[in-house]
């Protein structure tokens, strides 16, 4: 939200609404016509002021630092290095849990055993996810959905693709934001978190999976499961 | 890259205030009367401004807008129709 753009905005509402009361009285219509057009800009500005304007990238930075550092050591400790990313959706709790076993179902924030694994569930609280209008799965709305997140709030990459076979998401992400690209490599990255839990609730999937995450010369391909449910 | 919606939003703004400035002076140095004439060239200049930047998209509350405004114009050019054939 842009303060100043705001304020514009209503003073212009203001003026627009003083200019008109002055046009009417004195019988002047070209003057509420310009208050009119000044209406009009007004309005415009208050409703552009409500875009997120702010470089998100860099909260999303200090998220992502916060998160490898901490959660990167604890994996190690749970011998989970190797283990699969799954989104749990839980009614509106979203969890991004580790895990050697496919997609455990029965999980918890925190740590815990899950079909004689340990495993270990990060809840996800983020309000960005907001935006994202549930569908039945229709891959253009998924697309939109993921653009709207990815480049438009997050303006994490430049461009972003979705395609799908049966079960199985490929989501291509090109022209990485400098600052994230180097979390790629990490089994803890914001790309297949931010990605895998967009897609889940813009398709409405309680269990995705993380099957492959490949990085390429200009961005990065994350390949998704839908329903592998276990534990 | 990191400014990229920002920057589109601000080429929007620009375009917008620049194309409603020049039509509101315009029709107000000839002495244009019709309020309503004011208005529709301001939701035009928003439209054509929209269709050149592309600002955003996926905004819930840009979509409405942009369906007030088109709502709004239709309004107006419907009265104006009316107006002409009720003449």
């Amino acid at each position: 939200m842009t303060q100043q753009l705001l304020v514009l905005g209503l003073n212009m509402l203001i003026i627009a609404g003083l200019l008109a009361a002055y046009g009417l009285a004195t019988g002047y219509n070209n003057l509420v016509g310009v208050a009119a057009s000044l209406g009009v800009l007004g309005g415009v500005f208050i409703a552009y002021s409500r875009i997120p304007r702010d470089p998100a990238v860099s909260s999303l930075l200090n998220y992502s630092k916060i998160l490898v550092e901490g959660v990167t050591s604890t994996i190690e400790d749970l011998d989970l290095l190797d283990a699969s990313l799954c989104i749990v959706t839980k009614g509106s709790e979203v969890l991004a849990v580790y895990s050697k076993i496919p997609c455990p179902s029965r999980v918890d924030p925190g740590l815990g055993f899950a079909g004689g694994s340990p495993y270990l569930a990060i809840p996800l609280d983020m309000p960005v996810l907001e935006l994202v209008e549930s569908s039945t799965g229709e891959l253009d709305t998924i697309e939109k959905a993921l653009r709207t997140i990815v480049i438009e709030e997050l303006g994490m990459a430049r461009d972003v693709g979705v395609s799908a076979t049966g079960n199985i998401y490929r989501v291509y992400v090109s022209g990485l934001a400098d600052a994230l690209k180097e979390y790629v490599k990490y089994p803890v990255d914001p790309y297949s978190i931010i990605i895998a839990s967009t897609l889940a609730r813009a398709a409405m999937i309680n269990y995705l999976r993380v099957i492959e995450k490949t990085q390429t010369l200009d961005g990065v391909l994350i390949t998704l499961g839908v329903g592998e449910v276990a534990g | 890259m990191l400014g990229k919606l920002q920057d589109r939003v601000l080429a929007f703004i620009f375009m917008f205030t620049v194309l409603t400035a020049v039509s509101t002076l315009s029709l107000s140095l000839i002495r244009e009367e019709r309020v309503d004439f004011y208005a529709s060239l301001s939701i035009l200049a928003y439209y054509v401004s929209y269709a050149l930047t592309r600002p955003a998209t996926g905004y819930r509350h840009v979509r409405v807008l942009n369906i007030a405004l088109l709502a709004l114009f239709a309004l107006i050019i419907a009265y104006r129709v009316y107006g002409v054939l009720a003449a």
